[in-house]
């Protein structure tokens, strides 16, 4: 029976943790809040390490924040992450995605930055500021960064944050094996500017139930054994891990009907793993490919998302190039999944930014199995408690009472 | 992997070892089989285009990354994968693009002929356009080159080579199923 305005917009016959207001996906103030309250708060990967390999090297990075950020490996081979940004007059300081440099000069009025951050060079100073102005006063803002966990590189624009190790828990303890066997090396990075919410990706790679869109994960994993029992795992701070099986390549019909036989080092043939960290990031491993998803929410209704391929360091040429096909010809912009959950978003966008009239938004499922929607659960509880709002109800003023 | 010619011959009455009667016959031959690989996928006819393959034709789609400053290969399929690829397609989401207008705008700059005349080394600059169905509003996807090689063997000519250089690596908004 199709609903009246009343019951369009009637609260569910779930518990209130088992559905959001679609409002936190479209409004404005709400996302202005989340900026503060949630992406100058906690750590997020902005890079990898070997997207900086050598001295000198400087690699151009948006912070979750939306601040621009330069991270710099120094000359003692230390990673560093500055803002991109000129003491100044706050012009943007490095401008190419990557290079290196053993300085950094501003392309406006030259000065120059070493790559610890110092203020090394101000052109006329003397003669401009006398003694008012000191280089030492004119470093780069540096922000807390930490590489590990894999090699990535972690930044928090809060100087006041907890440890990483804190923050992540033992959310990533399923993958550690397979992130510390051998080193990671990038293969592929690419960049999407989606127009819709940063969090409804963030759901996509947090539910499962959506397996039933690509029609590669049906045929490798869906109905494959194993699938039904694995299982989604809650950990601390919203993180969240999915159960693995081992993947039937062989039933795909683009996969020339071969099963893979190449691993990731520490972890089981054609494993299937996945883990999302809160508020913007997903680890997806899928022997013999990996991946990492990160965010930078633009607007309610737009986020770039950037997704980063990984191979092994050290592989040889042709393990290297098994992996890149893998990972590529199903995660990059002309792989097979990708651009159907990004046209599932976008899809969800359309039909929710007009206005506040939009249904509730479930994430009810509760089967016991990996299509149980804990995942989205565990997460809007973690954003309800950063936001201090419920997120089925995050103003306070949409009670209409669920149907007896 | 960029491919260029390696010799280019000065016109000459008649063409060596490909089999076409005239200059003209293969240089029509050559310009038509690029523009027809166009106009097949434009019109999702998978299987015209495949017979403008070569059976050891080699696709691939690369662009430099800036960021990782490195060569990227986001697609990579020999004749068969290609066909496997094109028959699977409408069972992704793809019948969402293959409800899009896809429209491959192809200028040949260079045509450069080797191997005693039966391989063709074409640069062609591309730019694709989708048009959605809803409202009509039309956006540029992609620009590009091809770096193709055409066989001239029999009189006939097949592409047995296509590079897709991108310049553009942010594909609109959800990347592209369909290749191009
Ligand atoms: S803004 Fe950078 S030197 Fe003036
Ligand atoms: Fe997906």
């Amino acid at each position: 029976m199709s609903r009246n305005a009343t019951e369009w917009r009637r609260r569910p016959t779930l518990a209130p943790t088992h559905y959001v207001d679609p409002r936190i996906y479209t409004d404005r103030a709400l996302f202005e809040e989340e900026r503060e309250k949630i992406f100058k708060k906690v750590w997020s990967v902005v890079c990898h390490e070997s997207e900086a390999p050598n001295a000198g090297d400087y690699r151009r990075c948006r912070h979750m924040s939306g601040k621009e950020l330069l991270v710099v490996r120094g000359v003692d081979m230390k990673i560093r992450a500055f803002y991109n940004h000129c003491s100044h007059r706050g012009n943007l300081l490095a401008m190419e995605p990557s290079g290196n440099a053993r300085r950094i000069t501003c392309m406006f009025h030259q000065w120059s930055y070493d790559t610890r951050g110092n203020c090394v060079a101000i052109t006329r100073q003397k003669e401009g500021y006398q003694d008012r102005v000191s280089r030492k006063d004119m470093g780069l803002r540096e922000v807390r960064t930490e590489v590990g966990l894999g090699g990535f590189v972690w930044v928090n624009v809060d100087d006041g944050c907890g440890p990483l190790e804190e923050f992540v828990g033992d959310s990533l303890d399923y993958l550690k094996e397979e992130l510390s066997a051998k080193p990671l090396e990038i293969i592929s990075y690419h960049k999407a500017v989606v127009n819709s919410n940063y969090k409804l990706w963030y759901d996509t790679n947090s539910e499962l139930y959506h397996d039933f869109l690509h029609h590669h994960n049906r045929k490798i994993a869906l109905i494959q054994p194993g699938y039904w029992d694995r299982r989604v795992h809650v950990h601390d701070h919203g993180h969240v891990s999915v159960d693995s099986m081992e993947c039937r390549y062989d039933a795909y019909e683009g996969n020339d009907g071969r099963q893979r036989r190449l691993g990731w080092p520490g972890g089981e043939v054609a494993c299937h793993k996945l883990i999302d960290l809160f508020p913007t990031m997903t680890f997806i491993l899928r022997a013999p490919a990996f991946r990492l998803d990160t965010m930078v929410p633009l607007a309610p209704d737009k986020v770039a998302i950037e997704f980063r391929g990984f191979a092994v360091k050290g592989d040889s040429a042709e393990d290297r190039a098994a992996r890149v096909r893998d990972h590529n010809s199903i995660w990059g912009p002309f792989g097979r999944n990708l651009p159907e959950d990004e046209i599932a978003i976008v899809g969800q966008m359309m039909a929710m930014k007009g206005g506040d009239d939009s249904a509730y938004v479930l994430h009810g499922r509760e089967e016991p199995s990996i299509q149980n929607e804990i995942g989205m659960r565990h997460y809007y509880g973690e954003w309800s408690k950063w936001m201090e709002r419920g997120a089925s109800d995050p103003f306070g003023n949409r009670a209409i009472a669920a149907a007896e | 992997m960029t491919t260029t010619g390696t010799a280019t011959r000065e016109p000459r009455g008649e063409p060596t070892g490909s089999g076409f009667e005239s200059l003209a016959e293969r240089e029509k031959a050559v310009r038509e089989l690029v523009a027809r690989t166009c106009l097949t996928m434009d019109a999702y006819d998978f299987a015209g285009y495949l017979d403008l393959c070569h059976p050891d034709f080699r696709y691939t789609i690369t662009t430099y990354s800036p960021e990782l400053r490195k060569d990227i290969t986001w697609l990579d399929h020999d004749f068969a994968g290609m066909e496997t690829l094109l028959e699977v397609l409408p069972l992704h989401a793809s019948d969402h693009f293959l409800r899009l207008v896809m429209s491959r705008h192809l200028g040949v700059y260079t045509v450069a002929y080797s191997e005693n005349d039966t391989r063709a080394a074409v640069v062609s600059g591309l730019q694709v356009f989708n048009t959605a169905r809803d409202g009509g509003v039309t956006e540029l996807l992609a620009v590009a080159k091809y770096h193709d090689v055409v066989a001239l063997e029999g009189g006939e000519a097949k592409l047995l080579v296509r590079e897709v250089r991108l310049d553009t690596r942010m594909l609109g908004e959800t990347g592209s199923l369909i290749p191009f």
